[in-house]
């Protein structure tokens, strides 16, 4: 992401953090889809979904982020494809709700900072919209060491 | 013009015409009196020239030119194979083999092939002499019309014959022709004109409005020009028999068509989605219980079926498509290390889906290096111990039931168990009071990967060289791998392939509220645990059917199945590859059906036990069981 320039979002809720992607590395936006777990695989995977005849490993958003549980019998929240390592991988991420699609300006956003709460390493930047913080995820980092490079 | 499309088309014809070439010379080399060989090797260069002139590879070109060359003079003079002339070929071929692969990548200019046209053209005038060039002027060669397809129409020029210069005179002609259109296929390439043997005929394809009138007065206007045929002439000359000398060199005409492998991937991935809805519709009709509906469910459940088969069928490729290219292989490998060997080569016929033939290349190569390096003794070694000095290697491919045995044999002095035996108890691989190995644990310690360093086994002989890579290989293919060697007589390889690999039939099970597929082509049988006493064999609990042990793999432990406790009765899948066996508890049977196998990203950590995943009927995924992780 270049400092200047006009960055595209995509804003979604996890938990109590809102995050959010480029907007160019989201693939699709989905319902939550039923997953089949992959034995073996770390907690933080979801499982297999179907998406239209190809399989995609899905990563659960709120154990991604330390977050809490989401309560049992919500309507279940999306799913929102991801391209990572420069798209050549398809991975779903599932997170509570999609908030918004912004457009910013790219250095209105503060380069890599602690937030409490969340593993620095995860953060790309921090934004603001209508007063509240959110955090621009490093995708890549968030989503890489769940697969064999 | 744009010839980049034909690029490929080009590589995997040349490809073919090339590995057609080996074989040829291989043939030669049996049998060096035989004149076929030559004339084949003639031909396959002389196609591979016109294709690389058509492209503008001028570098393969005029190998192609020099090889043929030298290959003509043999012909003509009938000449016996020789070592040195099969060397001399064999070089050939394989800088022809390297001009290409590089010319098609827009290399050309790495290319070095002074050293082997220099040898070429000395040989060519050895082989040739002036009563060979007199006998190539009184036979005219056939009208050089052949090429690859190219848009535009065909037009054949014959110079005078006395005519001086005619090669200038040819290029000259091309000029003013490509002030008419574009000019395709020049045929023999312009590269050839200069050649001694260029006889003033020349044929191209002219992709021009100009009405055929104008176009012949036009070329004509070079001067020395003798006829210009163009399309209508051509058709009523076809009628005659004049036209009959072209047919040695008429591209034949095949009734196959090229197909990207990607297009076969993306039918078959349709398919598959077709297959899956078949699924749902079934269940749909079963709910729906109307007879007009389970009509057009039969009927489309036919159609798929058949569809299905047809396209399974056309990825469906003979495996001498890959085993063509090991006879020289093994020929050259034993002459490198000093070995005499006969290679042979059974069940060429046999098929296998394209995808999975692809891959068997590369661990068949490391087989058979392994035969002729480590396997087989050298000449005198045999004599000694009593055996033909010729050692024997054989590459077989065998249908079974719904797999594929493909098999390399050498009869040379087998694995050395003892050797291997301590080493592997020195490793801790085998109990350290093992009195021997079986072939089960043999092949379980030649596959460990740090068992395959060269250093660690030059003493044993080294098989385990690129076994762990073959292992490895046939495993991601839901293959298996099974060794039998005795010393003194040799060893065995035996490889087994599902013959496809996009559809399966597969036994689908429960376990906990999960559900697996299991391909068939490894259920031998299934029984119900309960039924038959178990017991305990090398810590393992296991069965016994029919006198024989069957080690037990409870799915719902191995897989870490959450759910409450099984049923007591619950159905055992019994696998069997090769000589193993082993049987797979699972809470239940959900039936058997066909399914699409897919590739799925497995994250860190995930259980080596599985295939790939398919789509279930009601979409939801499920993970396909490799029998080569539980067997």
């Amino acid at each position: 992401m270049s400092d200047a320039g006009v960055v595209r979002l995509l804003l979604f809720r996890v938990g109590r953090l809102t995050c959010a992607a480029e907007a160019e590395t989201v693939r699709e936006i989905l319902p939550r889809l039923q997953a089949t777990r992959i034995p073996g695989a770390p907690p933080v995977v979801a499982g297999l979904v179907n998406v239209r005849g190809t399989l995609v490993t899905v990563v659960e958003g709120w154990r991604a982020l330390g977050q809490p549980e989401p309560p049992t019998g919500s309507d279940g929240g999306t799913t929102v494809l991801l391209e990572v390592g420069g798209g050549r991988r398809v991975l779903g991420f599932t997170v509570d709700e999609v908030v918004d699609l912004l457009t910013v300006d790219g250095g209105a956003l503060e380069r890599r900072q602690a937030l409490p709460g969340i593993d620095p390493t995860l953060v790309r930047a921090v934004g603001r919209r209508a007063g509240h913080l959110f955090v621009v995820l490093d995708t890549d980092a968030l989503l890489t060491p769940v697969m064999p490079s | 013009m744009d010839l980049s499309q034909y690029a490929e088309l080009f590589l995997a014809e040349s490809r073919e015409h090339l590995s057609a070439c080996n074989q040829l010379l291989l043939a030669w080399e049996r049998k060096p009196a035989s004149l076929e060989p030559v004339g084949g090797l003639f031909r396959a260069v002389h196609t591979v020239k016109g294709m690389a002139a058509t492209m503008g590879y001028a570098a393969v070109t005029d190998l192609a030119h020099r090889t043929e060359n030298l290959l003509d003079h043999l012909r003509r003079g009938a000449h016996p194979a020789t070592d040195e002339l099969l060397q001399l070929l064999f070089r050939a071929r394989d800088a022809l083999e390297q001009a290409v692969e590089l010319s098609v990548r827009g290399r050309e200019r790495d290319l070095d092939l002074s050293a082997i046209t220099a040898e070429l053209d000395r040989a060519a005038a050895r082989a040739g002499g002036k009563a060979g060039r007199a006998a190539a002027a009184r036979e005219p060669p056939p009208p050089p019309i052949e090429a690859l397809a190219a848009p535009g129409r065909l037009v054949q020029v014959v110079l005078r014959a006395e005519a001086p210069l005619k090669g200038g005179r040819a290029l000259l002609l091309l000029k003013r022709a490509q002030a008419l259109g574009a000019v395709h296929a020049v045929s023999p390439p312009p590269a050839a004109f200069e050649a001694e043997d260029f006889d003033g005929r020349l044929a191209f394809r002219l992709e021009s409005a100009a009405p055929a009138d104008q176009i012949r007065e036009r070329l004509r206007a070079t001067g020395d020009v003798e006829s210009v045929t163009l399309p209508e002439e051509e058709e009523r000359r076809a009628a005659a028999p004049a036209a009959a000398a072209g047919a040695a060199v008429e591209p034949a005409r095949s009734r196959h068509l090229r197909v990207d492998l990607r297009r076969l991937d993306g039918l078959m991935d349709l398919i598959g989605e077709l297959v899956t809805a078949r699924g749902r519709l079934n269940e749909l009709a079963a709910e729906r219980r109307d007879p007009a509906i389970d009509d057009v469910t039969i009927q489309i459940s036919r159609l798929t079926a058949d569809l299905q088969a047809e396209i399974i069928q056309a990825r469906m490729t003979p495996v001498w498509q890959v085993f063509d290219r090991f006879p020289r292989l093994v020929r050259d490998l034993a002459r490198q290390l000093g070995k005499q060997v006969a290679f042979r080569v059974e069940g060429k016929e046999i098929e296998l889906d394209r995808a999975i033939l692809d891959e068997l290349g590369d661990p068949l190569m490391h087989l058979l290096r392994n035969a002729v390096d480590h396997g087989i003794e050298p000449p005198a070694e045999r004599r000694r111990r009593g055996k033909n000095p010729e050692a024997e290697i054989v590459l077989t491919a065998l249908r079974e039931r719904s797999s594929v045995a493909i098999s390399v044999t050498d009869d040379g002095r087998g694995i050395d168990r003892a050797t291997i035996l301590e080493r592997a108890r020195r490793d801790g691989l085998v109990d350290p009071h093992a009195e021997a190995l079986t072939d089960d644990q043999l092949l379980r310690v030649l596959a460990r990967p740090g068992f395959s360093t060269a250093d660690a086994v030059t003493n044993v002989s080294g098989r385990g060289v690129g076994i762990d890579v073959a292992v490895t290989r046939l495993r991601a293919l839901g293959g298996s791998i099974e060794i039998r060697s005795q010393p003194g007589k040799g060893t065995t390889f035996v490889l087994r392939l599902p013959v496809t690999l996009a559809i399966v039939r597969a036994l689908i099970a429960s376990v906990g509220r999960e559900r697996y597929a299991l391909p068939l082509t490894y259920v031998a049988e299934t029984v119900e645990l309960g039924a038959a006493p178990t017991t305990t064999v090398e810590g393992r609990e296991a069965i016994v059917l029919r006198d024989r042990v069957v080690p037990l793999v409870y799915l719902r432990q191995l897989l870490g199945v959450a759910g409450d406790a099984p049923p007591p009765r619950r159905p055992i899948i019994v696998l069997e590859m090769g000589d193993r066996r082993s049987g797979v508890v699972v809470d239940g049977m959900l039936g058997q059906q066909e399914i699409v196998v897919k590739g799925f990203d497995a994250p860190q950590g995930t259980l080596p036990v599985f295939s790939g995943a398919t789509i279930m009927g009601d979409g939801v995924p499920a993970l396909i069981l490799d029998a080569g992780g539980l067997v």
